[in-house]
C-alpha cells in the first residue's frame, strides 16, 4: 500500500537530512575561524538565524541552527514528491509549511541524529494534515443503539462490498448488525448484498428491486429497533452528484432513517478525482466520516493524504483486498510510521 | 462428493456473477493503464522527435481527422501535468524522464491488477468446476426419478 510514495519520501527524508549535516561543516569551520578573531562582518541568510547567531550558538551552546537556505531545495523536492503523488495542492503547501516552521531555526546539538530531526518534522507534518482519525467502535459505544450508518457515494467503487466488510468487521467486534438493502435501483445488486449477508452470517432487510430505499431502510432501522440490535448499515445506489433526482432521493432517505454517521465511500485510486468528489458529496448531501476502498492498488496515498484534510472530515477505513477482513481502521500513527519508518 | 442443493446452486451462481463483475472493473483498470502508458510512450516520442528536428514542425491534429503542420515555438520548454492538477514548465528532456517514470509506476500498477484479476480467475474456475459437477449431479438425479 502506498509503496510508491513511501519510497519518494524516504527519499526525501534522506535529502532533508543529508542537506542540514552538509550544512554543519561550514559552519563549524566559520567558528574555528571566528575564535581566531576573524569574525566575518555581515550575514549572509536573509531568512531565519543570521550567520553571526548561527557562530555565537555554535561557540557558546555546542549546538547548530537549521536554516531556510540549508533546506530549500529539500523542500522543492519534497514539494514535487507530494504533487507528483497526487497530494492536493492545499495540502501540499501545508505539510511544506509546516516542515519549514518546523525545522527553520532549529538548534541542533552536535552529535544529535540529523535524521531524527527530519523524521519528527515530517511525521508531525503529516499527522497535522491526515486529523486523528476515526474509530467506529468508540463512535458506536458512544451512541444510543442501533446506530444508524448511511453509505453513500458514485457508482463502482465499491460500496456494497464496503458494506459488507464493515458488517464483517462489526459482528468480530462483538456488535450485532442488519444490513438494508438500500440500493434498489442497480440491477443485481440486491442479490449481491444478501449473498454477502449470507456468507458473514448477517441478517439483511431487502425489497425488490425498484422499490423505495427509504422505505427498505425504515423497515432496517424497524428491525434492528424490535430485535435491539447494535447496528444498521444502509446500502445505497451510487450517483454522482449531478444527478438531482437521485440526490433528492437521498436526502428523503435521510429523513426517513435518521442516520447517527454519513459515510462517503470512493475508491484512493481515483486519486485527486476522489478528493474532488468527497468535497462535492459533502457541500450538497454532506458526509462525516470517509472511506477509501481499493487501497492496497494504490502506490501513490495522493487521495489517503489529501482528504481530511481537504474536506474536514475524518477519514475512518482503508479497502485493502478482496476479502472480508481486507479492511483496516484508518489510524494516522501508523500509517505516517508506514510511510516513514519508525522513529530511528 | 455430497449432493449440491437446489440452493447451493444458486449461491454458486451468485458468486460467479459477482466474481465475473469484479473482473470486468479490473479489466478496465487494465485497459485505462494501457491506455496511459501508450500515450506517455506517444508523448515521449514526440517531445524527443521534436528536439532533434532542425525545423521543431510537427504535426497537429485539430480533430475531426483533420491536421495541420504547426511550428513549435519553445520545444525545449513543455508544460507538465505532474499530477493533483498541477501543471508546471521542465525543460524537454526533465519532462521525458518524468514521463519515463510514470510509465514504469504504470507498469508496476498493471502488474498488480493483473496479479489480482488472475487470482480472480482462479478463484471463478474453482466455482465452475464446482457449479458444473452440481449440474451433472441434478441431471443425473432427474433421469433416475424418470
Amino acid at each position: 500500500m502506498f509503496g510508491g510514495l513511501k519510497e519518494k519520501l524516504q527519499a526525501v527524508r534522506d535529502r532533508l537530512g543529508s542537506s542540514i549535516q552538509a550544512s554543519a561543516a561550514p559552519q563549524a569551520t566559520a567558528a574555528a575561524e571566528t575564535v581566531a578573531g576573524t569574525a566575518p562582518k555581515k550575514t549572509i541568510s536573509p531568512a531565519g538565524p543570521t550567520f553571526s547567531e548561527k557562530v555565537k550558538v555554535l561557540i557558546t551552546d555546542r549546538e547548530l541552527i537549521v536554516s531556510e537556505k540549508d533546506i530549500s531545495d529539500a523542500l522543492s523536492e519534497l514539494e514535487m514528491t507530494l504533487l507528483t503523488s497526487d497530494v492536493a495542492l492545499p495540502v501540499t503547501d501545508a505539510i511544506i509549511a509546516h516542515v519549514r516552521a518546523n525545522l527553520i531555526g532549529k538548534h541542533r546539538k552536535i552529535g544529535q541524529s540529523v535524521d531524527a530531526l527530519v523524521v519528527g518534522a515530517l511525521k508531525s507534518a503529516l499527522l497535522e494534515v491526515l486529523g486523528t482519525g476515526f474509530s467506529l467502535v468508540e463512535f458506536i459505544k458512544a451512541h444510543d443503539r442501533p446506530v444508524k450508518i448511511l453509505f453513500t457515494g458514485v457508482n463502482g467503487t465499491g460500496k456494497t462490498t464496503t458494506v459488507a466488510k464493515i458488517g464483517a468487521y462489526l459482528k468480530k467486534q462483538g456488535f450485532s448488525v442488519v444490513i438494508g438493502a438500500g440500493d434498489t435501483y442497480r440491477a443485481g445488486a440486491t442479490e449481491q448484498i444478501s449473498v454477502h449477508a449470507e456468507r458473514i452470517g448477517i441478517k439483511i432487510i431487502q425489497h425488490q428491486e425498484g422499490a423505495d430505499p427509504s422505505a427498505v431502510l425504515f423497515d432496517s432501522v424497524q428491525y434492528a429497533v424490535s430485535h435491539k440490535l447494535d447496528v444498521v448499515l444502509a446500502d445505497t445506489a451510487g450517483r454522482f452528484h449531478t444527478k438531482s433526482n437521485l440526490m433528492n432521493q437521498l436526502e428523503k432517505i435521510r429523513r426517513v432513517m435518521k442516520p447517527d454517521l454519513v459515510v462517503y465511500v470512493d475508491e484512493a485510486v481515483a486519486g485527486n478525482d476522489a478528493v474532488i468528489r468527497a468535497a462535492e458529496f459533502d457541500r450538497t448531501v454532506g458526509a462525516d466520516a470517509i472511506v477509501l476502498t481499493k487501497a492496497d492498488m494504490d502506490s501513490r496515498g495522493g487521495a489517503a493524504i489529501s482528504i481530511a484534510h481537504t474536506i474536514g472530515k475524518p477519514l475512518m477505513f482503508l479497502g485493502t483486498g478482496q476479502r472480508y477482513e481486507d479492511i483496516i481502521p484508518f489510524e494516522p500513527a501508523k500509517v505516517v510510521d508506514e510511510l516513514l519508518g519508525s522513529d530511528s | 462428493m455430497q449432493q449440491m442443493d437446489q440452493r447451493e446452486l444458486m449461491t454458486l451462481q451468485h458468486y460467479m456473477k459477482e466474481y465475473g463483475q469484479q473482473a470486468e472493473i479490473f479489466v478496465g483498470q487494465l485497459e485505462m493503464l494501457e491506455n496511459g502508458r501508450m500515450e506517455a510512450l506517444a508523448a515521449i516520442e514526440s517531445l524527443e522527435a521534436m528536439l532533434s528536428a532542425d525545423d521543431a514542425v510537427v504535426l497537429l491534429q485539430i480533430g475531426g481527422g483533420a491536421s495541420v503542420r504547426a511550428k513549435v515555438l519553445e520545444p525545449d520548454k513543455i508544460l507538465l501535468s505532474i499530477g493533483a492538477e498541477v501543471v508546471v514548465e521542465r525543460p524537454n528532456k526533465e519532462a521525458v524522464e518524468f514521463l519515463k517514470e510514470r510509465i514504469m509506476e504504470m507498469e508496476a500498477s498493471q502488474k498488480k491488477v493483473a496479479e489480482t484479476l488472475d487470482r480472480l480467475r482462479s478463484q471463478m474456475n474453482e466455482i465452475n468446476k464446482r457449479l458444473e459437477s452440481g449440474y451433472q449431479q441434478a441431471s443425473a438425479a432427474g433421469q433416475d426419478q424418470e
